[in-house]
C-alpha cells in the first residue's frame, strides 16, 4: 500500500507544529521518520493515523484522497501504529488482547476462540515470532508485549505500520528479533514507518530517511544517498558539537561503596550486591529497565531500606540515614522521573531551583527566604546550562521535556557534592540537551566527582563510563573496563543472569 | 422507588420495574458528570450516594408525609418461589428454596456474567474499557459509549438489588434501608477484581456475616456489636487485599517498571 501526506500542516494555536510536510510511504519500504523532540513528528503521524483531524492538506492513500473522522477509518483502510506507551490490557490474555474490537463472533454476539486462536496462530508462524497466547500481559517482559502488539495490527491486516520509537525499550537481542520481523515484513511488501532518534537504527535497518525539524521537513533521501553526519546536521540544523574532551582515568579514594547490600523488593531474588565508585570516575550501570536499577538507586539515596549490608560515603557509614542526612554529607541526585520525583510542575522555576538546598543561608535565613539571592541564582543556572524558559518565575510545567531535566541536572551538579548519582539523565531528551549535559557529566569527573550513571542507553554508558556494570534480575555484573566492552558483550551480560555464580559477583 | 411505584400500582412487578428506572436515573447522573463531563469517579459517586440519602429522606415526607419508616398495606411484595423437591432438603431446603424469584434471578444473573465477561464481545469491551480504554480508543471503538452502556446495565442491576432489599424481604421502606451495604458490595468487587464467580461466594459469606448478625443478637450480645459485624468483615476483606497487593507488587516491580 502507498499512503502520503500531501502538503500537511497541523496547528495548535499560534504555533505550527507541522508546516507543509509531504511524504510518502511505499510498499516494502523501511521509513525512518527522525527528528528532535517536539520536531513535529509523532504529529504528523497522528495525522497519516487519523488522531488529529484537524489539518490541511490531503492524506493520499494508493492515490485516492481520503478523510479520517477517527483511527477506526485509519485501520480499515490497513494502517496500524505501535503507539510508544503500549495499548494493552494487562489482565487479559494475548489472546484477548490481539482480537479485542476485531472478535471472529459466533453466536448472539460470542467469540468464537477457536477460529480466532487458529487466524493468530498461522500469522505468529507465518512471520516467525515467539509469543504464548494464553500468557497475561502482565506476566510479559517490554519486548514480548511489542510483539504482542505488532501482532495486533497484523491480525487487522494493516499493510502500513507505524512504530513510535519502538527500541526504547529493548534489550539489543529484542531488537535484533525486531528487526528480523520488520525485514520479514518488508518482503511481504508492507509498508513501515519508523519514528525514531536513534541515527544508529536508522543507518541499520532503513531504506530512506525523512528528517524533520521545527516542523518542517528538512529532507528524505535513500538511505544510500546520505550519510549519517549529514542525517545528524539536519537533525539539530548545524554543525555537529565536537566529541567532548575527557581528562585520563585518575581514580583517587573511594567515594560511595556498597558492601553486600540486600535491597527488599530487588528483583525475583535477593542476592546481595557491591559497588564502588571513586573520585574522578564515572561508573555506569547498563542494563534493561525494571531490573532492579531503581530500587538499587532508591536505596542509596536512601527512599528505601536495605534489609542488610553498609553503603558508605566518603568513609562514613550512611546506612538506614534519611535522605536529606545523605545529601548533607555529599550526595546528590538526578532522577530518572524528573515529572514526578524531580521537579514540583506547579512550582516556578525559581522555586524548583533551590529547592533540595533552600536552609543554605544564601538563600534563607531560616525564617525568610531570600528571593533576590534566588533569584539571581536561578539566573545563573539558567544561563550556565542554557535553559530555554520564559522566565525564572515561569512555572516549570511549561517548560520542554529536555529543557526540564537540564533544570534538575543543574540543580544537582550545581551544588558540587563529592557524590552525584544520575538516572536516565537524557532520556526523551533530545540531542542537544543530551550533549550539554554529557559534558557537564565529563567536567564534574574531572573536577574530580564520583559519579554513578545508571542508564538503559548503552551509547551513553558506553561513552561516559570508565567502568561498566551490567545489572539482570538484581544482580550486577563484575565491573568492566569501558575500553575493552562490546555492545554484545553488555548485551550477552543483560540476558545471562548465571553467567557468575552470584557469590562471586558480590565479592568484586 | 420500589416501594413507591408498588405502593401506587399495587404491583411488585411494577414496584420493581420503578426500582430499575431509579437505579437507571442514577447511572445516567454518573454519566453525565463523569463520562460527558470530566468529574473525578469518586467525588461523583460520593455525590450521587450523598444524594440518594437526602432524596430519598426528602421524597419519604414530600410524598408520605411520614418520616423515618413507611409501611402501607398497599405495597405487594415480590412472591417467594418454593421448588417442590429441594425444599424437602434437610438443612439446606429452606436456603435452595422459598426465596423471593429476585434472588433466584441474580443467581442466574452472576452465571450469565460470568460466561459474559469471558466469552462475550460486549463483555471483552466492558473489561477493555474499565482497564485501559486508551487502548479501546487506538482500536477504534468508542470507549464513552461501552462505558455508558455498563453504567446503564449497572443502574438496572442496583435498582434490582434496592427491589430486593425493600419490598422482597420486608415490604416498607426506611430512611438509609441499605446502611452501608453498597459499600460492602464495593469493598466485595475490589476484593474479587470483578471476577462473577469468586464474587458470588463472597456475596454468600458477607450475607451469612450479616444474618448470623442478626440472630445473635438474640443471643444477648450488644445490639452495636452485632451491627458492627458486617463492616467488620469487609475490613478485614479490605485488609487482605491490600496485604495480597503489596505483595503483588514487590514480586512484580521488576517487571513492571516500564
Amino acid at each position: 500500500m502507498k499512503a502520503e501526506l500531501h502538503e500537511v500542516s497541523v496547528k495548535f494555536g499560534p504555533f505550527c507544529a507541522v508546516n507543509n510536510v509531504s511524504l510518502s510511504f511505499l510498499p516494502g519500504e523501511i521509513h525512518a521518520l527522525v527528528g528532535e523532540n517536539g520536531a513535529g513528528k509523532s504529529t504528523a503521524m497522528s495525522v497519516l493515523f487519523g488522531l488529529n483531524n484537524d489539518y490541511e492538506g490531503k492524506i493520499l492513500i494508493n492515490d485516492t484522497h481520503k478523510n479520517w473522522c477517527s483511527p477506526a477509518d485509519a485501520i480499515s483502510a490497513g494502517i496500524g501504529m505501535v503507539h510508544q506507551h503500549f495499548m494493552l490490557q494487562e489482565t487479559m490474555s494475548v489472546l484477548e488482547n490481539v482480537i479485542l474490537c476485531s472478535e471472529p463472533l459466533s453466536k448472539f454476539g460470542f467469540v468464537n476462540f477457536n477460529l480466532a486462536t487458529i487466524n493468530v496462530q498461522s500469522l505468529i508462524s507465518k512471520y516467525d515470532l515467539k509469543i504464548d497466547l494464553t500468557q497475561k500481559i502482565s506476566h510479559l517482559s517490554v519486548g514480548q508485549r511489542q510483539a504482542v502488539e505488532i501482532l495486533k495490527l497484523l491480525y487487522r491486516n494493516s499493510q502500513l505500520l507505524i512504530l513510535d520509537e519502538p527500541t526504547a525499550v529493548l534489550t539489543p537481542s529484542e531488537k535484533h528479533a525486531l528487526f528480523l520481523t520488520l525485514s520479514n515484513f518488508k518482503l511481504s511488501q508492507k509498508s513501515i514507518i519508523l519514528i525514531t532518534h536513534k541515527i544508529d537504527e536508522v543507518m541499520m535497518i532503513a531504506d530512506r530517511v525523512s528528517v524533520m525539524r521545527d516542523g518542517k521537513l528538512i529532507s528524505s533521501k535513500l538511505l544510500q544517498h546520505t550519510s549519517k553526519d549529514a542525517i545528524q546536521e539536519n537533525i539539530i540544523g548545524g554543525k555537529l558539537p565536537k566529541p567532548i574532551k575527557r581528562k585520563k582515568h585518575n581514580p583517587r579514594n573511594i567515594g560511595l561503596e556498597l558492601q553486600r547490600i540486600v535491597i527488599p523488593g530487588i528483583a525475583t531474588r535477593n542476592e546481595p550486591v557491591s559497588l564502588q565508585v571513586r573520585l574522578g570516575e564515572i561508573v555506569g550501570i547498563a542494563g534493561v529497565s525494571g531490573n532492579g536499577q531503581a530500587p538499587l538507586v532508591e536505596a542509596i539515596i536512601g527512599l528505601r531500606n536495605t534489609i542488610s549490608g553498609n553503603i558508605i560515603l566518603n568513609d562514613r557509614y550512611i546506612t538506614g540515614k534519611e535522605v536529606w542526612e545523605r545529601r548533607q554529607l555529599g550526595l546528590t541526585y538526578v532522577p530518572e522521573d524528573r515529572q514526578r520525583v524531580g521537579l514540583a510542575l506547579d512550582a516556578s522555576v525559581c522555586e524548583n531551583a533551590c529547592i533540595s538546598q533552600i536552609d543554605n543561608q544564601e538563600f534563607s535565613n531560616g525564617f525568610i527566604l531570600k528571593l533576590g539571592n534566588i533569584g539571581r541564582f536561578t539566573k545563573k543556572l539558567i544561563n550556565n546550562f542554557d535553559i530555554r524558559v520564559e522566565s525564572a518565575s515561569a512555572k516549570v510545567r511549561t517548560m520542554s521535556g529536555g529543557n526540564k531535566q537540564k533544570l534538575v541536572v543543574a540543580r544537582e551538579l550545581n551544588q558540587k557534592k563529592p557524590v552525584v548519582i544520575v538516572e536516565n539523565p537524557t532520556w526523551g531528551v533530545d540531542i542537544g540537551a543530551i550533549n550539554k549535559i554529557h559534558k557537564e557529566l565529563i567536567v564534574m569527573r574531572d573536577a574530580g566527582h564520583a559519579i554513578l550513571l545508571v542508564s538503559n542507553e548503552l551509547e551513553e554508558i558506553m561513552g561516559l563510563s570508565d567502568h561498566i556494570h551490567v545489572m539482570s534480575d538484581g544482580q550486577l555484573s563484575k565491573p568492566l573496563k569501558s575500553a575493552e566492552v562490546t555492545v554484545k558483550k553488555l548485551g550477552d551480560l543483560m540476558l545471562t543472569q548465571n553467567e557468575n555464580h552470584p557469590s562471586q559477583k558480590s565479592r568484586n | 422507588m420500589a416501594v413507591f411505584g408498588s405502593h401506587f400500582t399495587g404491583s411488585a412487578m411494577w414496584g420493581t420495574l420503578s426500582a430499575v428506572c431509579g437505579g437507571v436515573f442514577m447511572a445516567i447522573l454518573f454519566a453525565e458528570f463523569h463520562l460527558r463531563r470530566p468529574g473525578d469517579p469518586i467525588v461523583v459517586s460520593i455525590a450521587i450516594n450523598l444524594i440518594a440519602l437526602g432524596l430519598s429522606t426528602y421524597l419519604l415526607r414530600a410524598i408520605f408525609k411520614v418520616s423515618g419508616v413507611f409501611q402501607s398495606h398497599n405495597i405487594d411484595k415480590i412472591s417467594l418461589v418454593n421448588i417442590p423437591l429441594l425444599e424437602k432438603i434437610p438443612f439446606l431446603g429452606p436456603f435452595i428454596s422459598g426465596q423471593s424469584l429476585l434472588f433466584y434471578i441474580s443467581l442466574v444473573l452472576v452465571i450469565f456474567a460470568h460466561f459474559f465477561f469471558k466469552f462475550h464481545q460486549l463483555g471483552l469491551w466492558f473489561r477493555a474499557a474499565g482497564e485501559n480504554k486508551l487502548a479501546l480508543e487506538a482500536s477504534g471503538v468508542n470507549s464513552k459509549k461501552i462505558q455508558f452502556l455498563a453504567l446503564i446495565l449497572c443502574g438496572v442491576l442496583c435498582g434490582l438489588g434496592g427491589a430486593q432489599l425493600s419490598i422482597s424481604n420486608v415490604g416498607l421502606f426506611v430512611e438509609n434501608m441499605s446502611a452501608g451495604r453498597g459499600w460492602i458490595a464495593v469493598v466485595i468487587v475490589l476484593v474479587t477484581a470483578g471476577r462473577a464467580l469468586p464474587l458470588l461466594g463472597l456475596v454468600f459469606l458477607f450475607g451469612s456475616v450479616d444474618s448470623v448478625a442478626l440472630r445473635i443478637q438474640g443471643l444477648g450480645l450488644p445490639q452495636q456489636f452485632t451491627e458492627m459485624m458486617p463492616y467488620l468483615a469487609s475490613l478485614i476483606a479490605l485488609i487482605f487485599v491490600c496485604y495480597r497487593k503489596l505483595k503483588f507488587e514487590t514480586n512484580t516491580q521488576g517487571k513492571r517498571n516500564v
